[in-house]
């Protein structure tokens, strides 16, 4: 109830007095409700069910029954979950690196005008608005072992083709490249925009005092992508270990298990075989990973800097 | 002058209205209106005394377009009987998790396809319908069903009820390129009728670039359902058993199912009739790069309708019994909070499968359906019987069905993902022995087993 203290604003609502909290404006709060209340539910609400969830045994029809910490007693000895946590290490090595250099590469190149670096910044952003699904089956032709481009081309040089999804060997490497592909796009965009971001007056006076380009690059240029590269590699780290849709779409995980990934198994035990509390706790497991992993190398980015 | 400024202009009246209650207020009733719609409109279908009946199906393939015809023909029968099939696609691998979420939330389809014996679970969990006492209501004459397929949709461990109708059987045949068969100077009237006759049509067919397999005589992938479910038919056949008959022991006679292990490795690796670098298996026939190609009737509508030129042959007996891989596709009706519908739905499902000529002779496989095997343009009518007969009298033959336990999916040849799926790519892959692998296998298949 309003007091006789109080006094009304222009829009005849009550204004708080000096000393006095303000009054809640509840229409703000409905406008953010719009986004917030459909998050808690979809988002973080699934999220904590799932913690629940992974310590049960639960086929989505009747209660859940509790098993405690059986589902991680379970994926302990399970041989596909070990499998499956190698491959992403192996997929972090190849593509997390892969997309930062590249990207920087591709950046460098195209922060210089020539003719149609326009196009060039285009065709380099192109792959990252493409669906996985689109990506992953073009790989899937440009990399078969009899009939894919890259063989031909390998073949034209006098080489013998290379089994590149279908051999235990190299799927791995191939889902990589694909992958690296599709993920090239974002962190060329954000370097590129870090590069556009130095000084030129800094690379000018750096020119006069008599630094080459390597030196240029070395003291001038990464000193300033330092927080940009740390957000790439981060943020290709988290990507990275969440792998799915290449592997679903080029391999399904296969041959032998050697391109599986930790989402691609907990889609199997969830989707394919049912197993909702085995597969929270996959995806809890795979939380933790992706949480040590993010802050240990936010931190080595630290150190190195 | 602006609107805001203008008393008179459209924009102005909402600004002074407005207020916080009466934003909230708003939308309230926007909300409201918003969750209340859809059980307004399903109220208002039911008022006007139109039966909408909601239909889920998996099949994407070229099958897939004669199953929608089929829907159709029952919906222009119906057109003025107040009773609709809508269907909706859901793809194969996610139906099952699709059906038990809309049936936790009281959602579920009335009816939607099943594969017969990988059904347990569902069987067990109250989320598929036990038929029998529906069918004799709505009068579908069971005993027009052939034996195996009555007993192929039943679930010895729940109450050895119904809880499938019969669509069609269906078995895995060799299909044959014609054009590899006559450029080899093979005779396709005598095609290859056991393991030593195949082996040598394969390399009569196959092609080499030096020792490189550049066209696989014996079509074949290295990983996936194919080694896998070749595997599960040539291991059968040399006497291996995934589960004993009263399902309590799993993997009878083990050292068969080795030798069978290593009767597809030499596919590969000795005999060099097949390579493990085809990605895509349907593919790689419909453009001949595969000579001979096990794989089921589902194909026969997209490669009659390519133009390529092949027949279908009898599996042969490689083993010393003769048997191949047994598939009954079939309806299922799912759980309801309105009983109600179960009539209706039977009733939609009894029409589509006494009018399953089409689907059986052009869609699918053989039909379950005796008085429609019986007809005399059961022979003549859909694709030529070159291609089709094989699908039709190797059903005699078609004895490696599901294991019906709730670990059935498990226990499946034809997979490509599933636990001997994965376990057998060790052995494709030669990172695993034989007998690692039937270890492996036996372990989780008894578990398996006695889950029940």
């Amino acid at each position: 109830m309003a007091t006789s203290a109080q006094t009304l604003g222009s829009d005849g609502t009550p204004e708080a007095l000096p000393g006095e909290r303000p009054p809640l404006e509840w229409v703000g709060y409905l406008f953010v409700a719009l986004f917030a209340v459909p998050f808690l539910i979809f988002n973080v609400a699934p999220v904590f069910f799932g913690a629940y969830v992974a310590f049960t045994e639960w086929s989505i029809i009747g209660t859940p029954e509790w098993v405690g910490l059986g589902n991680y007693d379970d994926a302990i000895s399970d041989e596909w979950v070990w499998v499956a946590f190698r491959n992403v290490l192996f997929y972090a090595l190849i593509i997390v690196p892969g997309v930062t250099v590249l990207g920087l590469l591709f950046a460098l190149f195209v922060n210089k005008s020539y003719p149609l670096s326009g196009l060039a910044r285009t065709l380099f952003f192109a792959p990252h608005v493409v669906s996985a699904t689109v990506i992953g089956l073009v790989w899937v032709y440009l990399l078969d072992t009899q009939y894919g481009l890259l063989n031909a081309v390998i073949g034209a040089l006098g080489a013998p083709s290379i089994p590149w999804l279908t051999s235990s060997d190299y799927a791995l490497v191939g889902v990589s490249m694909a992958s690296i592909w599709w993920d090239l796009g974002l962190a060329f965009v954000l370097l590129l925009a870090a590069l556009q971001d130095i000084p030129r007056d800094l690379i000018e006076a750096s020119t006069v005092d008599g630094a080459g380009p390597v030196n240029r690059l070395r003291f001038i240029v990464l000193p300033h992508l330092r927080p940009v590269l740390s957000m790439v590699i981060t943020l290709q780290m988290i990507s990275t270990l969440r792998i799915f849709s290449q592997v679903y779409v080029m391999t399904n995980g296969g041959p032998a298990g050697s391109s599986s990934s930790p989402i691609h198994y907990i889609y199997t035990v969830a989707i394919v075989r049912n197993l909702y509390g085995y597969a929270s706790a996959l995806a809890i497991m795979l939380f933790l990973v992706i949480l040590v992993a993010t802050i240990v190398q936010r931190f080595a980015v630290r150190e190195m800097a | 002058m602006t609107g805001i400024n203008n008393p008179g202009s459209r924009r102005r009246k909402p600004d002074s209205d407005l207020s916080r209650r009466s934003v909230l207020r708003g939308s309230a009733a926007a909300a409201g209106a918003a969750v209340s719609a859809p059980f307004l409109g399903a109220t208002r279908a039911y008022a006007s005394g139109h039966t909408e009946i909601i239909h889920w199906s998996w099949l994407a393939a070229s099958d897939g377009e004669v199953w929608a015809q089929m829907i159709d023909n029952f919906n222009e029968a119906h057109a003025d009987k107040g009773v609709q099939i809508k269907m909706e696609l859901v793809p194969e691998e996610q139906y099952v998790t699709k059906v038990l979420a809309a049936t936790a939330t009281g959602r579920a389809p009335d009816f939607g396809w099943g594969t017969a014996g990988k059904g347990a679970a569902l069987a067990r969990d109250g989320v598929t319908v036990p038929l029998d006492d529906l069918i004799d209501e709505v009068g579908l004459d069971i005993a027009d069903f052939s034996d195996l397929s009555v007993t192929a949709a039943r679930y010895p461990k729940y109450d050895n009820a119904m809880f499938m109708i019969p669509m069609d059987l269906m078995s895995l045949q060799p299909e044959i390129n014609l054009d590899h068969v006559a450029e080899a100077g093979l005779d396709p009237n005598s095609p290859p009728a056991t393991g030593d006759e195949l082996i040598e049509w394969g390399k009569a067919m196959t092609r080499r670039d030096g020792d490189t397999v550049t066209r696989s005589g014996i079509l074949m992938t290295g990983s996936g359902v194919q080694p896998t479910v070749t595997w599960g038919i040539v291991a059968e056949q040399m006497g291996f058993r995934r589960a004993s008959d009263d399902l309590s022991m799993a993997a009878v006679n083990p050292d068969a199912g080795i030798a069978a292990m290593e009767w597809v490795l030499d596919l590969f690796d000795k005999h060099k009739v097949s390579t493990r670098d085809v990605t895509d298996r349907y593919k790689a026939f419909g453009t001949g790069n595969g000579s001979i190609f096990w794989t089921g009737p589902w194909t026969l509508n997209g490669y009659v309708g390519q133009g390529l030129n092949f027949m279908t042959s009898n599996f042969p007996n490689i083993g010393g019994e003769l048997k191949t891989y047994f598939e009954m596709g079939g309806l299922e009706l799912y759980k309801q909070s309105d009983e109600g519908r179960y009539k209706a739905t039977l009733d939609a499902v009894k029409w589509i499968s006494d009018n399953s000529f089409l689907w059986t002779t052009v869609g699918r496989g053989a039909s379950p359906r005796k008085s429609i095997l019986e007809r005399p343009d059961y022979k003549t009518a859909g694709h030529p019987w070159s291609v089709r007969g094989a699908f039709v009298e190797g059903m005699e033959f078609a004895t490696i069905p599901e294991i019906p336990v709730v670990a059935g999916p498990e226990f499946t040849i034809y997979s490509g993902g599933n636990y001997l799926a994965r376990t057998l790519e060790g052995v494709w892959a030669r990172t695993k022995t034989p007998a690692e692998a039937m270890s492996e296998l036996q372990a989780r298949w008894q578990e398996g087993l006695d889950e029940g």
